[in-house]
Protein backbone atom coordinates (compact mmCIF):
# COMPACT_ATOMS: atom_id res chain seq x y z
CA UNK A 1 0.00 0.00 0.00
CA UNK A 2 1.30 3.26 -0.83
CA UNK A 3 2.73 4.27 2.37
CA UNK A 4 1.64 7.95 2.20
CA UNK A 5 -2.47 6.53 3.25
CA UNK A 6 -0.43 4.53 5.75
CA UNK A 7 0.90 8.08 7.10
CA UNK A 8 -2.20 9.66 6.86
CA UNK A 9 -4.42 6.87 8.33
CA UNK A 10 -2.02 6.83 11.60
CA UNK A 11 -2.15 10.71 11.98
CA UNK A 12 -5.64 10.82 12.23
CA UNK A 13 -6.12 8.17 15.00
CA UNK A 14 -3.16 10.31 16.23
CA UNK A 15 -5.54 13.48 16.05
CA UNK A 16 -8.71 11.82 17.63
CA UNK A 17 -6.86 10.45 20.63
CA UNK A 18 -5.15 13.63 21.02
CA UNK A 19 -8.64 15.90 21.08
CA UNK A 20 -10.28 12.64 22.94
CA UNK A 21 -7.48 12.88 25.72
CA UNK A 22 -7.23 16.52 25.58
CA UNK A 23 -11.10 16.88 26.04
CA UNK A 24 -11.41 13.98 28.44
CA UNK A 25 -9.20 15.57 30.54
CA UNK A 26 -10.26 19.31 30.44
CA UNK A 27 -14.16 18.15 31.04
CA UNK A 28 -12.96 16.07 34.37
CA UNK A 29 -11.33 19.18 35.83
CA UNK A 30 -14.05 21.54 34.93
CA UNK A 31 -16.79 18.46 35.91
CA UNK A 32 -13.93 18.21 39.38
CA UNK A 33 -14.01 22.26 39.75
CA UNK A 34 -17.10 22.86 39.20
CA UNK A 35 -19.14 19.70 40.65
CA UNK A 36 -22.26 20.56 42.16
CA UNK A 37 -23.71 18.47 45.31
CA UNK A 38 -26.80 16.57 44.60
CA UNK A 39 -28.86 14.94 47.03
CA UNK A 40 -28.27 10.98 46.31
CA UNK A 41 -31.69 10.92 48.19
CA UNK A 42 -32.89 12.30 44.43
CA UNK A 43 -31.28 9.61 42.34
CA UNK A 44 -32.73 6.25 44.85
CA UNK A 45 -36.54 7.96 44.72
CA UNK A 46 -36.00 8.22 40.95
CA UNK A 47 -35.05 4.47 40.64
CA UNK A 48 -37.58 3.08 42.57
CA UNK A 49 -40.95 5.33 41.03
CA UNK A 50 -42.23 3.81 37.86
CA UNK A 51 -41.36 5.92 34.93
CA UNK A 52 -41.54 4.57 31.34
CA UNK A 53 -40.09 8.13 29.88
CA UNK B 1 -4.15 48.14 41.40
CA UNK B 2 -1.08 46.37 39.59
CA UNK B 3 -3.71 44.36 37.75
CA UNK B 4 -5.09 47.70 36.41
CA UNK B 5 -1.86 48.90 35.42
CA UNK B 6 -1.04 45.87 33.40
CA UNK B 7 -4.80 45.68 31.79
CA UNK B 8 -4.00 49.04 30.57
CA UNK B 9 -0.29 48.12 28.93
CA UNK B 10 -1.75 45.66 27.49
CA UNK B 11 -4.90 47.71 25.66
CA UNK B 12 -2.53 50.60 24.65
CA UNK B 13 -0.36 47.59 23.06
CA UNK B 14 -3.31 46.75 21.73
CA UNK B 15 -4.31 49.70 19.87
CA UNK B 16 -0.61 50.22 18.98
CA UNK B 17 -1.08 47.40 16.99
CA UNK B 18 -3.81 48.42 15.51
CA UNK B 19 -3.25 51.35 14.75
CA UNK B 20 0.78 50.08 13.14
CA UNK B 21 -1.20 47.55 11.01
CA UNK B 22 -3.49 50.27 9.44
CA UNK B 23 -1.16 52.36 8.34
CA UNK B 24 0.42 52.34 4.57
CA UNK B 25 3.22 53.87 2.67
CA UNK B 26 1.79 57.19 1.32
CA UNK B 27 0.31 56.52 -2.55
CA UNK B 28 -0.27 59.12 -5.04
CA UNK B 29 -3.58 56.71 -5.53
CA UNK B 30 -5.50 58.01 -2.85
CA UNK B 31 -8.22 55.47 -3.42
CA UNK B 32 -9.53 52.76 -5.52
CA UNK B 33 -12.77 51.30 -5.29
CA UNK B 34 -15.61 49.56 -7.31
CA UNK B 35 -18.48 50.82 -8.96
CA UNK B 36 -21.37 49.31 -10.35
CA UNK B 37 -20.50 45.90 -12.04
CA UNK B 38 -17.62 46.75 -14.31
CA UNK B 39 -15.97 49.90 -13.10
CA UNK B 40 -12.83 50.51 -11.18
CA UNK B 41 -12.72 54.76 -9.61
CA UNK B 42 -9.20 55.84 -9.17
CA UNK B 43 -9.08 59.17 -6.59
CA UNK B 44 -5.31 60.43 -7.13
CA UNK B 45 -4.16 62.78 -4.81
CA UNK B 46 -3.60 65.91 -6.86
CA UNK B 47 -4.84 66.69 -11.12
CA UNK B 48 -2.79 64.07 -13.99
CA UNK B 49 -2.30 64.71 -16.96
CA UNK B 50 -5.15 64.41 -19.67
CA UNK B 51 -2.95 63.48 -22.33
CA UNK B 52 -1.40 60.97 -20.06
CA UNK B 53 -4.98 59.38 -18.80
CA UNK B 54 -5.94 58.91 -22.40
CA UNK B 55 -3.30 56.07 -23.55
CA UNK B 56 -5.10 52.89 -22.33
CA UNK B 57 -1.70 51.39 -22.29
CA UNK B 58 -0.94 52.69 -19.09
CA UNK B 59 -3.39 50.68 -17.09
CA UNK B 60 -3.59 47.54 -16.60
CA UNK B 61 -5.75 45.36 -14.09
CA UNK B 62 -6.03 41.73 -13.29
CA UNK B 63 -7.72 39.58 -10.55
CA UNK B 64 -5.20 39.51 -7.75
CA UNK B 65 -4.84 35.49 -7.42
CA UNK B 66 -4.03 35.15 -11.41
CA UNK B 67 -1.50 37.98 -12.49
CA UNK B 68 -1.19 36.47 -15.81
CA UNK B 69 -4.61 36.76 -17.05
CA UNK B 70 -4.79 40.58 -17.90
CA UNK B 71 -8.49 42.16 -18.10
CA UNK B 72 -9.68 44.07 -20.92
CA UNK B 73 -10.38 47.76 -20.30
CA UNK B 74 -13.08 49.10 -22.43
CA UNK B 75 -12.52 52.79 -22.17
CA UNK B 76 -10.76 55.53 -19.86
CA UNK B 77 -12.27 58.27 -18.66
CA UNK B 78 -11.33 61.76 -16.20
CA UNK B 79 -13.51 63.77 -14.23
CA UNK B 80 -13.46 67.27 -15.40
CA UNK B 81 -11.52 68.18 -11.76
CA UNK B 82 -8.76 66.01 -13.20
CA UNK B 83 -8.34 63.79 -10.23
CA UNK B 84 -11.26 61.17 -10.63
CA UNK B 85 -10.42 58.21 -13.45
CA UNK B 86 -13.57 55.72 -14.24
CA UNK B 87 -12.20 52.66 -15.76
CA UNK B 88 -14.45 50.52 -17.64
CA UNK B 89 -13.58 47.12 -18.31
CA UNK B 90 -15.23 44.65 -21.11
CA UNK B 91 -16.39 42.28 -18.79
CA UNK B 92 -18.42 42.66 -15.47
CA UNK B 93 -15.84 42.45 -12.90
CA UNK B 94 -16.18 39.69 -10.09
CA UNK B 95 -16.14 41.72 -7.16
CA UNK B 96 -15.94 39.39 -4.22
CA UNK B 97 -12.16 38.86 -5.68
CA UNK B 98 -9.94 41.18 -5.10
CA UNK B 99 -8.45 43.12 -8.16
CA UNK B 100 -4.78 44.81 -8.86
CA UNK B 101 -4.60 48.06 -10.85
CA UNK B 102 -0.90 48.64 -12.12
CA UNK B 103 -0.64 52.70 -12.84
CA UNK B 104 2.65 53.36 -14.82
CA UNK B 105 4.36 56.20 -15.04
CA UNK B 106 1.60 58.74 -13.82
CA UNK B 107 1.99 62.33 -14.95
CA UNK B 108 1.04 65.23 -12.52
CA UNK B 109 1.40 68.70 -13.19
CA UNK B 110 4.24 67.46 -15.64
CA UNK B 111 5.59 65.89 -12.99
CA UNK B 112 6.54 62.06 -13.27
CA UNK B 113 5.47 60.37 -10.16
CA UNK B 114 5.92 56.98 -11.17
CA UNK B 115 4.23 53.75 -11.82
CA UNK B 116 1.80 52.85 -9.04
CA UNK B 117 -0.18 49.40 -8.04
CA UNK B 118 -3.26 49.33 -6.08
CA UNK B 119 -5.34 46.88 -5.22
CA UNK B 120 -8.88 47.13 -5.01
CA UNK B 121 -11.37 45.22 -3.25
CA UNK B 122 -15.08 45.66 -1.92
CA UNK B 123 -15.49 47.28 1.71
CA UNK B 124 -14.33 44.85 4.24
CA UNK B 125 -16.27 45.75 7.50
CA UNK B 126 -19.34 45.75 4.33
CA UNK B 127 -18.51 42.04 3.20
CA UNK B 128 -18.64 41.22 7.00
CA UNK B 129 -22.26 42.43 7.94
CA UNK B 130 -23.33 41.07 4.67
CA UNK B 131 -22.10 37.48 5.65
CA UNK B 132 -24.20 38.13 9.30
CA UNK B 133 -27.27 39.68 7.43
CA UNK B 134 -26.95 36.45 4.69
CA UNK B 135 -27.11 33.65 7.35
CA UNK B 136 -29.26 35.32 9.14
CA UNK B 137 -31.87 36.71 6.57
CA UNK B 138 -31.26 36.06 3.00
CA UNK B 139 -30.20 32.17 3.50
CA UNK B 140 -32.03 31.73 6.64
CA UNK B 141 -30.82 28.13 7.65
CA UNK B 142 -34.04 27.04 8.31
CA UNK B 143 -36.40 28.68 6.07
CA UNK B 144 -34.29 28.60 3.06
CA UNK B 145 -31.91 25.61 3.70
CA UNK B 146 -34.48 23.85 5.84
CA UNK B 147 -31.80 22.36 8.19
CA UNK B 148 -32.32 21.86 11.76
CA UNK B 149 -36.49 21.29 11.31
CA UNK B 150 -37.17 17.89 14.30
CA UNK B 151 -35.37 20.73 17.02
CA UNK B 152 -37.55 23.94 15.55
CA UNK B 153 -40.95 21.51 15.01
CA UNK B 154 -39.95 20.20 18.89
CA UNK B 155 -39.26 23.54 20.70
CA UNK B 156 -41.14 25.88 18.78
CA UNK B 157 -44.71 25.82 20.72
CA UNK B 158 -44.22 28.13 23.46
CA UNK B 159 -42.62 31.39 23.18
CA UNK B 160 -40.45 31.32 26.38
CA UNK B 161 -39.11 27.67 25.28
CA UNK B 162 -38.40 28.70 21.66
CA UNK B 163 -36.54 31.94 23.01
CA UNK B 164 -34.77 30.11 25.87
CA UNK B 165 -33.71 27.23 22.81
CA UNK B 166 -32.83 29.96 20.33
CA UNK B 167 -30.68 31.66 22.91
CA UNK B 168 -29.06 28.71 23.59
CA UNK B 169 -27.94 27.49 20.49
CA UNK B 170 -26.49 31.21 19.97
CA UNK B 171 -24.52 30.11 22.51
CA UNK B 172 -23.08 26.82 21.93
CA UNK B 173 -22.99 27.43 17.66
CA UNK B 174 -20.44 30.44 18.60
CA UNK B 175 -18.19 28.42 20.64
CA UNK B 176 -18.26 25.55 18.68
CA UNK B 177 -17.68 26.53 15.38
CA UNK B 178 -15.12 28.60 16.22
CA UNK B 179 -12.82 25.71 17.72
CA UNK B 180 -13.66 24.12 14.61
CA UNK B 181 -12.39 26.87 12.28
CA UNK B 182 -9.12 26.55 15.04
CA UNK B 183 -8.78 23.17 14.75
CA UNK B 184 -9.53 23.01 10.78
CA UNK B 185 -7.26 25.69 10.11
CA UNK B 186 -4.66 24.57 11.98
CA UNK B 187 -4.51 21.03 12.19
CA UNK B 188 -6.68 19.12 9.69
CA UNK B 189 -5.95 21.28 6.39
CA UNK B 190 -2.14 21.18 7.20
CA UNK B 191 -1.43 17.91 7.92
CA UNK B 192 -4.08 17.11 5.37
CA UNK B 193 -6.30 15.33 7.76
CA UNK B 194 -9.79 16.95 6.59
CA UNK B 195 -10.98 13.93 5.27
CA UNK B 196 -12.07 13.24 9.08
CA UNK B 197 -13.49 16.87 9.57
CA UNK B 198 -17.12 15.69 10.22
CA UNK B 199 -16.40 13.47 12.65
CA UNK B 200 -14.04 15.88 14.35
CA UNK B 201 -16.86 18.69 13.94
CA UNK B 202 -19.55 16.32 15.92
CA UNK B 203 -17.24 15.80 18.74
CA UNK B 204 -16.27 19.47 19.13
CA UNK B 205 -19.89 19.90 19.37
CA UNK B 206 -20.72 17.52 21.61
CA UNK B 207 -17.70 18.72 23.76
CA UNK B 208 -19.18 22.23 24.19
CA UNK B 209 -22.66 21.17 24.77
CA UNK B 210 -20.78 19.42 27.50
CA UNK B 211 -18.56 22.05 28.70
CA UNK B 212 -21.16 24.53 28.88
CA UNK B 213 -23.42 21.96 30.56
CA UNK B 214 -21.17 21.61 33.71
CA UNK B 215 -19.38 25.04 33.66
CA UNK B 216 -23.42 26.36 33.62
CA UNK B 217 -24.69 24.27 36.67
CA UNK B 218 -22.12 26.01 38.50
CA UNK B 219 -21.31 29.07 37.99
CA UNK B 220 -25.51 30.34 36.89
CA UNK B 221 -27.98 27.73 38.20
CA UNK B 222 -30.80 30.01 37.14
CA UNK B 223 -29.65 30.36 33.43
CA UNK B 224 -29.10 26.57 33.70
CA UNK B 225 -32.60 25.84 34.72
CA UNK B 226 -33.79 28.08 31.75
CA UNK B 227 -31.62 26.26 29.25
CA UNK B 228 -33.28 23.07 30.67
CA UNK B 229 -33.43 20.17 28.46
CA UNK B 230 -32.49 22.40 25.36
CA UNK B 231 -28.85 22.46 25.95
CA UNK B 232 -28.79 18.54 25.16
CA UNK B 233 -31.13 19.05 22.06
CA UNK B 234 -28.36 20.88 20.58
CA UNK B 235 -26.46 18.08 19.82
CA UNK B 236 -29.42 16.78 17.82
CA UNK B 237 -29.39 20.06 15.61
CA UNK B 238 -27.95 20.00 12.29
CA UNK B 239 -27.18 23.21 12.18
CA UNK B 240 -24.53 23.10 14.27
CA UNK B 241 -22.47 20.87 12.27
CA UNK B 242 -23.44 22.68 8.66
CA UNK B 243 -21.75 25.99 9.87
CA UNK B 244 -18.10 24.01 10.55
CA UNK B 245 -18.35 22.42 7.22
CA UNK B 246 -19.52 25.69 5.35
CA UNK B 247 -17.02 27.74 7.21
CA UNK B 248 -13.99 24.55 6.25
CA UNK B 249 -15.42 25.02 2.76
CA UNK B 250 -15.32 28.60 1.86
CA UNK B 251 -11.94 28.91 3.82
CA UNK B 252 -13.34 32.03 5.73
CA UNK B 253 -11.28 33.67 8.10
CA UNK B 254 -11.92 33.80 12.17
CA UNK B 255 -14.18 37.15 12.21
CA UNK B 256 -15.77 35.74 8.88
CA UNK B 257 -16.37 32.64 10.73
CA UNK B 258 -17.92 34.46 13.97
CA UNK B 259 -19.88 36.84 11.95
CA UNK B 260 -21.48 33.25 9.81
CA UNK B 261 -21.59 31.33 13.27
CA UNK B 262 -23.60 34.36 14.83
CA UNK B 263 -25.65 34.93 12.12
CA UNK B 264 -26.95 30.82 12.08
CA UNK B 265 -27.75 31.49 15.75
CA UNK B 266 -29.88 34.70 15.41
CA UNK B 267 -31.60 33.52 12.18
CA UNK B 268 -32.56 30.21 14.07
CA UNK B 269 -33.69 32.28 17.06
CA UNK B 270 -35.85 34.30 14.62
CA UNK B 271 -37.42 31.51 13.20
CA UNK B 272 -38.32 29.60 16.36
CA UNK B 273 -39.86 33.42 17.92
CA UNK B 274 -41.63 33.87 14.87
CA UNK B 275 -43.04 30.16 14.75
CA UNK B 276 -43.41 29.91 19.12
CA UNK B 277 -45.43 33.12 18.03
CA UNK B 278 -47.90 31.71 15.51
CA UNK B 279 -48.23 28.79 16.70
CA UNK B 280 -49.76 30.34 20.10
CA UNK B 281 -52.27 31.65 18.21
CA UNK B 282 -53.07 28.83 16.19
CA UNK B 283 -53.88 26.91 19.64
CA UNK B 284 -57.38 29.32 19.48
CA UNK B 285 -57.42 29.35 15.98
CA UNK B 286 -60.58 26.73 14.10
CA UNK B 287 -58.08 24.73 12.74
CA UNK B 288 -59.73 21.33 11.19
CA UNK B 289 -58.96 18.34 13.39
CA UNK B 290 -56.97 16.29 10.90
CA UNK B 291 -55.00 19.74 10.64
CA UNK B 292 -54.28 20.35 14.16
CA UNK B 293 -50.56 20.17 16.07
CA UNK B 294 -47.88 19.14 13.80
CA UNK B 295 -49.43 19.13 10.25
CA UNK B 296 -50.49 23.09 10.34
CA UNK B 297 -47.14 23.65 11.78
CA UNK B 298 -45.73 22.41 8.79
CA UNK B 299 -48.10 24.35 6.93
CA UNK B 300 -47.36 27.90 8.51
CA UNK B 301 -43.65 26.90 8.30
CA UNK B 302 -44.56 26.56 4.19
CA UNK B 303 -45.43 29.98 4.32
CA UNK B 304 -42.85 31.49 6.11
CA UNK B 305 -40.38 30.30 3.79
CA UNK B 306 -42.03 31.48 0.89
CA UNK B 307 -42.25 34.69 2.41
CA UNK B 308 -38.56 34.42 3.37
CA UNK B 309 -38.10 33.70 -0.35
CA UNK B 310 -38.71 37.56 -0.55
CA UNK B 311 -35.28 38.21 0.23
CA UNK B 312 -33.67 35.65 -2.37
CA UNK B 313 -30.67 37.01 -4.52
CA UNK B 314 -30.55 40.31 -2.69
CA UNK B 315 -26.85 41.64 -2.29
CA UNK B 316 -25.99 44.06 0.48
CA UNK B 317 -22.57 45.96 -0.01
Amino acid sequence: MDPLYIKLALGGIALLACIGLFFGIGLALAAHKFAVEINPKVEAVKEVLAGAQ
Amino acid sequence: MKNDVKAFWTLMLIIATLWIGGCEAPSFIKAAQFEETDRIVLTFAGPVDPAWAEDRDHFTVNEKPDPDILLDIASVRLSPDQSRLTLTLADPINQNQPHQVVVKEIVSEGRNMGTQAVTVSKPYFGYLISILIGALLIQNFVFSKYLGLCVFFGTSQKKSTAVGMGITFTFVIVFASLMSWFLYQFVLKPYRLDYLQIIVFIGLVSLTVQAVDTVLRKINPALFKAFGVYLVLVIANCIVIAVPLILADNEYNMIESLMLALGAGLGFLLALFLMSSVRERLDFANVPTSYRGLPIAFIVAGLFALSFMGFSGMSIF
